[in-house]
């Protein structure tokens, strides 16, 4: 029981200092719109504040819900809102990652098809896990084509980060099976965003 | 066979002339050479040098002479600072700005 409550205790650190991390991607994000008034950088600046509104929701959840025994209802609508923010934070992500125009050429022929089949998943398919991982696997696949192009660090970082957050979800799937793997996956996400954190750090610097 | 130019933003435009000044330091940089180095025709070039002076980002010296030339000030070198973070952040998402 003990080393279950000390599960719980991480868990809910990690998820914390990773929301306070989103929220600082949030704020670049935006800054950063409003600098250039470019749309992508927007919706990126949404995605990131969905996922951490989503994380201090679920800190909080959790911690309530350790002091009270909620009913089924609560718990269930509670674990659904959680997966859905995160669902609508890796579609926004996907959208402002996508490839612009002028790349059209070099582009995998079927995203786009891949978009439109994930919109529908979304709708048929029960499992919110399944589908942010089918998310996560169109934004890595955009942060390789991204990281292939401009072979820069900073977007390494980020396909470090979108690469873990995958990661995590992919463990999140199988914790039915193995519940080791719910820590793992929490700290696979909270490894994540310190790549985010790493690459905020780096492209601040002066030269 | 030739490449697709990628599309310019204005503030990318505003920076590249930026740059430009920059890079000539201390003597500054006129006319031609920003013309040159951020790829613009005379009429946008007029237009955008009028709108960094406007914004106070650059000052002009010898406006009426021939060889006017241009400096960046406090608030331009803060504002192409910011820029290239803004650039580097952009970049890592694969957003072109």
């Amino acid at each position: 029981m003990q080393a279950e409550v000390g599960i719980i205790r991480l868990d809910l650190l990690f998820e914390f200092f990773s929301g306070i991390i989103a929220l600082m991607v949030t704020y670049y994000a935006s800054k950063a719109y409003s600098l250039t008034g470019q749309k992508r950088l927007s919706d990126l600046s949404t995605g990131f504040l969905v996922l951490s509104a989503g994380m201090f929701g679920r800190v909080i959840g959790t911690l309530y819900f350790l002091i009270r025994q909620p009913s089924e209802a609560i718990f269930a609508i509670v674990t659904i809102a959680y997966g859905c923010s995160r669902i609508m934070a890796y579609i926004l992500f996907a959208i402002a990652t996508r490839r612009s125009p002028i790349h059209k050429e070099e582009q995998l022929p079927s995203q786009s098809g891949v978009g439109l089949m994930l919109l529908t998943t979304f709708l048929v398919d029960p499992s919110l896990e399944v589908v942010a991982i089918l998310v996560l696997v169109v934004v890595v696949l955009q942060s390789i084509l991204n990281y292939m192009t401009t072979r820069s660090k900073f977007a390494r970082y980020v396909l470090i980060g979108f690469f873990l957050l995958l990661l995590s979800h992919i463990f999140m799937a199988q914790v039915g099976r193995n519940g080791g793997l719910y820590l793992l996956s929490q700290a696979s996400q909270f490894l994540g965003f310190l790549s985010f954190l790493v690459m905020l750090i780096q492209a601040g610097k002066e030269e | 066979m030739s490449r697709k130019r990628p599309y310019r933003s204005k503030m990318r435009i505003l920076a590249d002339m930026m740059r430009a000044i920059q890079s000539e330091g201390e003597e500054g940089a006129g006319p031609t050479k920003i013309l040159y180095a951020a790829n613009l025709s005379h009429d946008r070039l007029t237009q955008y040098i009028e709108e960094l002076l406007e914004k106070e980002l650059i000052t002009e010296v010898d406006p009426d002479s021939n060889n006017r030339t241009y400096f960046l000030t406090e608030k331009g070198r803060e504002f192409l600072r910011e820029f290239i973070r803004v650039e580097r952040f952009s970049e890592a998402f694969g957003i072109e700005i």
